[in-house]
């Protein structure tokens, strides 16, 4: 009787706190629904820029340029042939691809040589074993980047092959992205870990804020002179402090471990600093919508799992481009300011990128920690510090 | 002269439950006044609408003319019901944070937490955790976290409530000290509490205001003379209407209830052996006889029916 007695007690509990059995329960079901909508729902796409090089030759005083001509034809198997998810650009030139590249506005980019139509020419005339050199640049880390090499490169083996009958006519050389040839899988987390440690401070600073509610002394703070804006923005210097501490422990131990870091540590600096920032604006509007530490831990599970998971912080992710602002993609993940620290990261860790081409991540995180920001600020006044 | 706070038919509902019932109000300064009540009369709630903790239904209540409420927050001290403070906070760093708060520079700070936890007798603890010190000692520093920026008015939630014996003295002295200095309100349900402390009381019941004066006006407002409590051997319900003309006879104001007979009048003493008579000659054995005076307790009886301390 008494465990039918606690059974029937628990369950008024429970239900008398229904808003915090609805997100238990829906937790789950809302991860499979959120990563369907920004994942499966999207149909793989490869997009590959192409900058032909290529000079020419003269054969017979008539002037062939087979680079083009193999351009069209890679176009054409790309429409009619093999129906590859692929959609190859002709880049003005290799400077400016790569920058397109760094831009994540395509996924690898291939480089005729100046003299692949005197090679071409040679394999079609003569009987020496003549080599095409194809060059491939990208991010080696990257998947999209890996699939479309292996594709590509059978491809044009194939193709060459077909019109040549020469065996293995192709030579590729890969030229990696910053270090990204160099790397491992460690390496690789490493910028989205250094994230995921800031991450990590979304509930000790609701917890931080929601004690003073807890322990009723923020009724002493509302009734001094003391507004909502400097009590937070106090209380989130605290945590921003902690975040920074943690992150640079974070990147000193996988430095211990064996992680080689390109770029700037300054442009590391600023991006921990805002993330944190934009970190603790998360943990305002947590502790705004709580009451106490308990409600913080339940309710902040639904955050901090949609920032670990779908921001690319732990899982690498490709995002759905929805639109996109002066170039730069807006995708339902850019909504969490840990994708763009995330992208940012890898920039300057991975790919060796400056000041300059993280600032559309930097604006990106700075609007966002801006709304949150105010969003939390307001919130929390309203729930907790009115008068 | 004009009071420092003007409560103007002032209303709090919570959906169907009235707390504060159009109560009106005017308090002066350097005075302090009780609201007295038993648990559920409205007071707490009054007090939170007059620092701003909470809005009204209706009404408004007016500081020195002033309807400005931010304004007025840096004047008002509270010491809540129960006890607030940071418990991991040592007693003066919390007063030190706590003054900063209202703007008072550190130095000034320290040496305002240095008096106050002298004059509550802290000083010792002042380098303790608060989560650390006694219960009495934790009202205690309730009461300086609400006086830290020396505000104009305290306002005391049952201040005496969790005390020692020894603490309630000092507590007790300690508000007296701040008379004239500082406008007091206190709540209490505590008849002894408000009556030593109190300029003022007002008596409070289901959220309305019964009635307001001194404590020596509100016990002349229900009749003169002392009170005399008799105790017999056997309930008087089945002849209490013989009793009751008996005394009644002699007495103007006789209340019977259970086994006491009670008995207000003038120089009662003289009297003492004609009721012992009459109450024996309705076949009572007296057990106990108690001579007092007045109380505000006899006060709240007579305005509501029910004794103050049944209520909670």
């Amino acid at each position: 009787m008494k465990i039918i007695s606690i059974i029937n007690k628990s369950i008024k509990e429970n239900f008398r706190h229904l808003w915090l059995l609805i997100l238990t329960i829906s937790l789950t079901p809302f991860f499979v629904g959120f990563y369907w909508a920004i994942s499966e729902s999207e149909k793989p796409n490869y997009d590959v820029l192409l900058v032909n090089q290529d000079v020419g030759v003269q054969y017979q005083s008539k002037n062939y340029h087979y680079g083009s001509l193999i351009i069209d034809e890679i176009k054409n198997i790309d429409k009619d042939s093999l129906q590859f998810p692929m959609t190859i650009k002709i880049a003005k030139n290799r400077t400016d691809a790569i920058e397109k590249l760094k831009d994540k506005k395509a996924d690898a980019l291939i480089v005729f040589p100046e003299d692949f139509s005197e090679r071409f020419q040679n394999l079609l005339t003569s009987n020496e074993v003549e080599i095409i050199n194809l060059e491939f640049i990208g991010d080696l880390t990257s998947i999209k980047y890996m699939v479309t090499a292996i594709w590509a490169a059978e491809t044009f083996s194939d193709l060459i092959y077909m019109v040549t009958d020469q065996k293995n006519p192709v030579n590729i050389t890969e030229t990696s992205l910053g270090i990204s040839g160099k790397i491992d899988g460690f390496d690789l987390y490493v910028p989205g870990l250094l994230i995921l440690s800031i991450i990590m401070l979304l509930l000790p600073a609701s917890i931080s804020i929601i004690n003073e509610v807890e322990n009723k002394t923020i009724i002493r703070l509302k009734l001094s002179t003391i507004s909502a804006l400097e009590f937070l923005t106090g209380i989130s210097a605290v945590q921003l402090i902690i975040g920074i501490i943690s992150i640079a422990l974070a990147l000193l131990v996988a430095v211990g471990l064996g992680f080689e870091y390109a770029g700037s540590l300054f442009n590391v600096f600023v991006i921990a600093v805002l993330s944190s920032v934009s970190i603790i604006a998360i943990s305002l509007i947590l502790a705004s919508i709580t009451k106490t530490a308990t409600e913080v831990l339940i309710v902040g599970n639904f955050p901090l799992f949609i920032l670990m998971f779908f921001t690319g912080v732990a899982i690498p992710i490709h995002p759905k481009e929805l639109f996109s602002i002066a170039g730069y993609p807006v995708t339902l993940q850019g909504l969490m300011s840990p994708t763009h620290s995330v992208s940012a990261m890898n920039k300057i860790m991975i790919m060796d990128m400056g000041f300059i081409d993280i600032l559309p991540e930097i604006t990106t995180i700075l609007v966002l920690t801006i709304i949150y920001f105010a969003i939390g600020v307001w919130l929390f006044w309203w729930r907790h510090m009115r008068v | 002269m004009k009071p420092i706070i003007q409560i103007v038919e002032i209303t709090k509902k919570f959906d169907a439950l009235t707390a504060v019932d159009n109560i009106s109000l005017e308090i002066q300064k350097g005075e302090i006044i009780g609201l007295l009540g038993p648990n559920g009369a409205g007071k707490t709630t009054l007090i939170n609408m007059i620092c701003g903790l909470l809005d009204a239904t209706s009404g408004e209540i007016i500081f020195q003319q002033n309807k400005n409420k931010k304004k007025t927050r840096a004047e008002i001290g509270i010491c809540p019901q129960e006890n607030i403070y940071w418990p991991k906070l040592r007693c003066k760093e919390q007063l030190i944070f706590m003054g900063e708060m209202y703007d008072m520079s550190l130095k000034k700070a320290k040496e305002r937490s240095q008096k106050l936890l002298d004059l509550l007798g802290l000083s010792e603890k002042s380098n303790i955790q608060a989560k650390k010190i006694s219960g009495g000692m934790k009202r205690r520093l309730s009461i300086c976290l609400a006086l830290i920026h020396d505000p104009e008015i305290l306002i005391l939630d049952e201040p005496e409530a969790g005390l020692d014996p020894q603490s309630r003295i000092l507590v007790r002295n300690f508000i007296k000290s701040l008379t004239r200095n500082k406008t007091i309100i206190l709540t209490t349900h505590n008849m002894d509490e408000a009556d030593r402390m109190s300029d003022r009381v007002a008596i409070m019941n289901k959220g309305k205001l019964l009635m307001t004066d001194t404590p020596d006006n509100l016990k002349r407002s229900i009749g003169e003379g002392d009170l005399l409590e008799i105790i017999v051997d056997k309930d008087i319900l089945e002849s209490r209407v013989d009793l009751l003309e008996s005394l009644s006879k002699k007495f103007d104001d006789v209340k019977i209830k259970g086994f006491s007979v009670i008995i207000m009048s003038k120089n009662i003493v003289e009297k003492i052996s004609e009721i012992s008579e009459i109450i024996k000659h309705n076949g009572y054995i007296i057990k106990k006889m108690t001579l007092r005076e007045n109380t505000l307790e006899d006060v709240f009886m007579h305005l509501t029916g029910k004794e103050l301390s049944t209520d909670y």
